[in-house]
């Protein structure tokens, strides 16, 4: 079993592999160049990943390490982040495999923050990303391990040695005799330039029928610390609260309750009896820039976390509202939206012509084909905000270290925090501090949890703010109730579809408009005007013949912040487009699946769907009460089918009794954590579709606990059936394409229930309630 | 006041005897194996077992914690253990934030006398990730 390290700099091991870097004296940083000197460090290459936050441009960088050192343990520097998603053990995975090592010698090690070496994790893009890149990476290792081989055996005809378990044998050609050397004790020599003068010009990849490591279940490396209490989440954060420098407090934080709302100087609050110190909070973008002068919460530090949130609740506050609430409304954005579906000019996200065609053009020739079209169908769809409900609610520790003259001088500053965006969260630091990259350390700890929200850097700005104000070590928890009401929303959207069908049954027109607020553009990463990738994925590049098609993406002006939600704008896109794919079945009196056949025209979309059908034989002898329904998207690159079957349908609940589901992500690296990725995608789905949503009345979030942010319990949850294609393409992500189908699939069902029906307006069930436990 | 946990005795000061058991475990004692997540007793991410049985330490009232048996997720109770196995054995965790009160409430149901899927009517928490049918597969062995 691979021992997966406590990530270095962990509070509770302060002195393990410490190697201070310059400006610090208490903390724990690896030094790469220390480890060449000791071993082999094979530096490797892999495009920048900024897939999902819309960058226009790819950037090459050094992204990760390999050591092997000389006491034989084999390091991974791991540059993402482990949020449950299992990238932890799938990178190891793809590297042990090229490098000829057996599982068990491989040590995975969280990087700090390193612009080097760390990723933004997002997309579903870690395995997908890496996979040729830590291929070529480990072979590249290997290679030089069989280099520095040769030079002790003078022998250099590579068809002389083979690689495996961690050992290069040697076999002399004249004598056949074999002579093995272990890696460890080639580490030395083998980064050597002697070593690197020997290299084949054409680094050779192990082919994929010949891999033993990847493809198999094997055991994840953060599962064992998971179920005893060691794992260590952001929250978890903990130096003993003694009075000395190193000692910890508590803070907590509490918004303006109105998006937007403001705090003036004038109005700061004193610091009540039992807090240590209030802190206004200057709110931040969301790439962790300060915005001059605006303060929009306020961090209450106390001597524990339970006291500091109970001060912030009764502090009386005299927000500044900002001048109109009432647009910050669900009900009046809805509305806005739907204007736009007809008055706003929109962004055509396809067909792409250049130069490009005049929307009424487009729009025109569309208009003409649904008139001409046999049968057609329409709906508007409506989708609410959704926050993301991460089971570890948003957190920050932050240690600021002085010195200088009289101890007064801010000279470092050491995070640790739950990030997908380590490189981001030392950027934040700097917007705050003024301090350099080089004074700033950046710990990613585990995340309970990320789904996008932890992208963001609002909470690393406040715990820096805070620990910076109070010159101490400061850990920032945010209430439940403060992370449902201030989060960076999936995006509500309001989509109108139009499609129509020939007399044989064919798609021969489609128009479709997706109204919703731009993430991108609301943070400035795009210019306006642009098309908001975010927005109008999952509604290009169908799978089938559209006929005469326009698909337009129209941004829906909005103050609510709005951020990447598992799955981002394919939840919205594939439930539209799926459930419109099941009215057009209807119209043409098809079976759904037979209607699909006929209409897609993508192999691998259609190969998915017909192992869908098969296994789900049981559709067509399902006992009186019991329907089901079909969708199938394709998303990050992946191909996912769900078919979902439910009973007891009424008009405000439903039974789902069973999902199938078939995935076509290429070639699978841990099958466990396939399956794993798409019973979680599923649920997700099920939460949003079924209750999900955040509304907003006058700007204040009306969902502020799991009370009335209904989630599925354990005793609810459908039988799920996982079936994986067997592919050897490269991989594409799996961490997201689980949840675009299953909306629609669900809808799908409950539209063929008598007691059910079409439902256009999301969630299906809006108001549930939990009860307590 | 003194607190046992886990069959340690702690000596701990507290500001308020109505703090939650929560709260002290994770901030006063450093035993971050039990989880805030809601706070109002919904979400079952901070359930402990007190005296056998499982209770939402997010609203338990310290006071009432003293000279009572705590046993948290870093404890050594041998029902826990065989859930911390079938954890294991069936690769539940995702994010793994939820599983410690997973496991609390296992250990309830189980001391309980609870087997199998009887088991699941005292882990009524909450998962963000998607790993209840692994839970029901692992405790289906227990």
């Amino acid at each position: 079993m691979t021992t997966d390290k406590i990530p270095s700099g962990s509070p509770v091991t302060p002195e393990e592999n410490s190697t201070p870097a310059p400006g610090f004296t208490s903390v724990n940083r690896r030094n790469f160049l220390v480890t060449v000197a000791s071993g082999l460090s094979v530096g490797f290459f892999m495009p920048g990943g900024d897939r999902v936050l819309g960058a226009t441009t790819v950037s090459t960088q050094i992204n990760s390490y390999i050591r092997i050192g000389t006491d034989g343990t084999i390091t991974l520097e791991f540059g993402g982040c482990e949020m449950g998603q299992g990238s932890k053990t799938g990178l190891p995975m793809i590297l042990a495999e090229e490098l000829n090592v057996n599982w068990n010698q491989i040590v995975v090690e969280q990087s700090l923050a390193n612009p080097a070496v760390s990723y933004i994790t997002g997309g579903s893009s870690a395995v997908s990303r890496n996979y040729t890149p830590l291929r070529t990476a480990g072979a590249t290792v290997r290679e030089l391990l069989v280099a520095a081989a040769m030079l002790i055996t003078k022998n250099t005809t590579r068809a002389n040695y083979t690689t495996a378990a961690g050992v290069v044998t040697y076999t002399n050609p004249i004598t056949k005799a074999k002579t093995t050397y272990k890696y460890s004790a080639l580490a030395v020599s083998a980064a050597s330039a002697a070593a690197t003068a020997l290299l084949p010009a054409t680094i050779p990849l192990t082919p994929p029928a010949q891999f033993k490591l990847i493809g198999t279940k094997a055991p994840r490396i953060d599962i064992p610390d998971k179920v005893n209490g060691k794992a260590q989440y952001g929250i978890d954060v903990w130096f003993p609260p003694a009075a000395t420098s190193q000692g910890m407090v508590f803070a907590a934080i509490k918004h303006c309750p109105t998006i937007g709302g403001t705090l003036a100087a004038a109005n700061f609050p004193a610091t009540p009896a039992g807090a240590i110190a209030v802190v206004p909070c200057k709110a931040s973008d969301n790439r962790g820039a300060v915005v001059a002068g605006t303060y929009n919460a306020v961090a209450v530090v106390a001597t524990d976390t339970w006291t500091a949130k109970n001060l912030a609740n009764q502090l009386r506050i005299n927000w500044t509202l900002p001048a109109n609430t009432d647009s910050v409304d669900s009900a009046a954005l809805q509305t806005l939206a739907t204007s736009l579906l007809t008055t706003g000019t929109p962004i055509i996200a396809e067909p792409v012509t250049t130069p490009a065609t005049p929307v009424a053009t487009i729009e025109g020739q569309v208009n003409t084909a649904l008139a001409a079209s046999a049968k057609t169908v329409q709906a508007i769809f409506n989708f609410p905000y959704l926050a993301h409900a991460t089971m570890e609610p948003l957190n920050c520790t932050v240690r600021p270290t002085y010195g200088g003259t009289g101890g007064t001088t801010l000279t470092a500053i050491e995070v640790w925090a739950p990030t997908q965006a380590a490189v981001w969260v030392q950027q934040t630091v700097t917007a705050v501090t003024g301090l350099p990259a080089a004074q700033i350390i950046v710990h990613t700890t585990l995340l309970g949890g990320g789904l996008g929200r932890k992208i963001e850097q609002d909470y690393i700005s406040q715990a820096v703010q805070t620990a910076v104000a109070v010159k101490k070590t400061v850990k920032l928890t945010w209430t439940r109730e403060e992370d449902f009401g201030h989060d960076n929303y999936r995006p509500m959207a309001v989509v109108q579809a139009k499609a129509g069908l020939d007399a044989t049954g064919k798609i021969s027109a489609w128009y479709y408009r997706n109204v919703s607020p731009s993430i991108l553009g609301q943070r400035g990463w795009i210019p306006p005007g642009a098309l908001d990738s975010q927005g109008s994925e999952g509604a290009t590049s169908l799978a089938y013949n559209l006929g005469t098609y326009v698909t337009e993406w129209l941004p829906l002006p909005s103050g609510i912040p709005v951020g990447f939600w598992r799955s981002v704008g394919n939840s919205i896109n594939t439930t539209v487009i799926e459930c419109v794919i099941d009215m057009l079945a209807k119209a043409a009196g098809q079976d759904p699946f037979t209607f699909r056949y006929n209409n897609i025209n993508d192999a691998r979309t259609l190969a998915v769907l017909k192992a869908a059908d098969t296994m789900s034989v049981w559709r067509k002898t399902l006992p009186a009460g019991h329907y089901w329904g079909v969708a199938v998207s394709e998303a990050f690159g992946t191909v996912v089918a769900e078919v979902v079957e439910i009973s007891n349908v009424t008009a405000t609940s439903v039974t789902v009794n069973r999902v199938n589901c078939v995935v076509d992500c290429g070639q699978v690296i841990n099958p466990d954590s396939v399956e794993a990725q798409m019973q979680g995608g599923i649920l997700h789905a099920l939460n949003s579709i079924l209750w999900g949503q955040t509304t907003f009345v006058k700007g204040v979030a009306q969902q502020l606990n799991f009370r009335n942010y209904r989630v599925m319990r354990v005793r609810e949850m459908p039988t799920i059936t996982v079936q994986i294609v067997q592919s050897s393409n490269p991989p594409s992500g799996t961490g997201e394409p689980g949840v675009p189908p299953l909306g629609p699939a669900l809808l799908n069902a409950y539209a063929a229930a008598p007691t059910g029906k079409r439902v256009y307006s999301l969630p299906l069930f809006p108001g549930a309630t939990m009860g307590g436990l | 006041m003194t607190l046992n946990v886990n069959g340690k005795n702690y000596t701990v000061n507290v500001p308020d005897t109505s703090m939650p058991l929560l709260w002290v475990l994770r901030d006063i004692l450093g035993l971050t194996g039990t989880k805030y997540g809601c706070g109002i007793e919904v979400c079952g991410a901070c359930t402990v077992v007190i005296d056998g049985q499982r209770e939402h330490s997010c609203v338990y009232d310290v006071g009432s914690a003293a000279g009572r048996t705590i046993l948290t997720v870093e404890g050594t109770d041998p029902n826990l253990k065989l859930a911390q196995t079938a954890w294991v054995n069936h690769q539940v965790p995702q994010c793994g934030y939820c599983q410690s009160g997973m496991l609390m409430g296992t250990t309830s149901a189980m001391n309980a006398g609870n087997t199998g899927t009887d088991i699941l009517n005292e882990v009524p928490h909450i998962c963000i990730c998607g790993t209840y049918q692994r839970i029901k597969d692992a405790t289906a062995t227990l």
